[in-house]
């Protein structure tokens, strides 16, 4: 049940078609863990924050530093030497008092990642390298929570939905390609943004978008180009074989 | 290749392009030009030139005829989009004398990846 402030405060989102109280009231129960706080996390934990998810677990183990304020949007130049999930808890509670924000101050390692993310029911990528990401995506494949995997690097992006026991996951691709080869804010932005809507539509269970999809996203030309994708039935990690080991 | 993420050709003699190494297919639109690669797991065209960058040309024009967007020579800076790697025999075509443009012979085994994102 929403009360009249959450009423009026969702007013904008309440009014859309296939959305209304009872999509709301879905995003009021729900649980998102956002690994990593950096620019993605930074602008998925935002709007998520503004729609209205109940409860947000946001995880990070590093500290605020000049160069992630071009496009760590949480972060102000008082908060250098901060954790950054401390930081940003505060500036996501100041956004939306309803929601409750749990910082988690760690790296995430395969010892851990089953623990962040239990309880989930989705895990929405912010990780800035692709060793963690295939350790989150392995923990969501473990617990079948989909995990929303989002990359970026200079303009460009990337962006998938892994429905676990549906979708390929990270490691159906073996994919390559090297990272640190900068960030313009603009870019994870735009797809923290994709990432966000695509949870949202998962929490309210409409049909994601980009499951079995992969888009990429060219800044230089401005274009959104969406590949079908399919599970590798080798992979190392979703592939019936894998599971039962 | 986009996606799997790697197609590996062989230029042969009689101007085949050859699919080999894939362990399963994982992108379904990488067919889309030649849809009996499905059983036959061999790409047969003709290239126009005979470089590496004519065959870029070459598969570009191919998937744009099938409706798919890739395009893995940048048309601004004319040269290997950033999303996109490519090896010769192994070797990174930036590291080869002609780049793009090095001549491919019998038997070259050229190699096309996606680069995933991993910043954030």
């Amino acid at each position: 049940m929403l009360d009249q402030s959450e009423v009026i405060r969702y007013n904008r989102q309440l009014i859309i078609p296939d959305f209304g109280e009872e999509g709301q009231r879905k995003l009021k129960e729900s649980h998102v863990v956002i690994v990593g706080m950096g620019g993605l996390g930074c602008a998925s934990a935002t709007y998520l924050t503004v729609a209205g998810v109940g409860h947000i677990t946001i995880v990070d183990f590093d500290t605020v530093e000049l160069p992630d304020l071009n496009r760590q949007i949480l972060y102000w130049e008082e908060d250098i030497g901060e954790r950054k999930v401390i930081a940003a808890q505060r500036e996501l509670s100041r956004l939306n008092h309803l929601v409750q924000i749990t910082p988690i101050f760690t790296k995430v390692t395969e010892d851990n990642a089953l623990g962040i993310i239990n309880g989930a029911q989705v895990v929405v990528d912010g990780l800035d390298n692709s060793a963690t990401r295939l350790v989150v995506n392995s923990a969501c494949i473990k617990q079948r929570i989909p995990y929303i995997y989002g990359g970026v690097s200079r303009l460009r992006g990337m962006i998938t939905t892994i429905i676990p026991g549906q979708t390929p996951c990270l490691a159906c691709f073996r994919p390559e390609g090297a990272g640190g080869l900068g960030v313009l804010g603009v870019t994870p932005a735009i797809i923290a943004s994709l990432q966000a809507l695509e949870a949202i539509k998962l929490l309210i269970g409409h049909s994601p978008a980009l499951a079995g999809k992969l888009l990429l996203f060219n800044g230089d030309d401005i274009k959104f180009r969406v590949y079908d994708i399919k599970k590798n039935k080798n992979c190392p990690v979703c592939s019936p074989t894998a599971l039962r080991q | 290749m986009p996606g799997f993420s790697e197609l590996i050709i062989v230029v042969n003699p009689t101007q085949e392009v050859t699919r080999e190494g894939m362990l399963s297919i994982v992108m379904p639109w990488l067919y889309a030009p030649w849809p009996y690669v499905r059983e036959k797991g061999i790409i047969e065209t003709e290239l126009d030139g005979d470089t590496l960058r004519a065959l870029l040309m070459e598969l570009s024009a191919r998937y744009k005829a099938a409706n798919v967007d890739f395009q893995p020579i940048n048309p601004t800076t004319n040269d290997l989009d950033f999303d996109y790697d490519v090896l010769v025999n192994g070797k990174n075509y930036i590291t080869l004398a002609h780049g793009l443009d090095t001549k491919l012979k019998d038997g070259d085994e050229v190699k096309l990846k996606m680069l995933w994102r991993w910043d954030g």
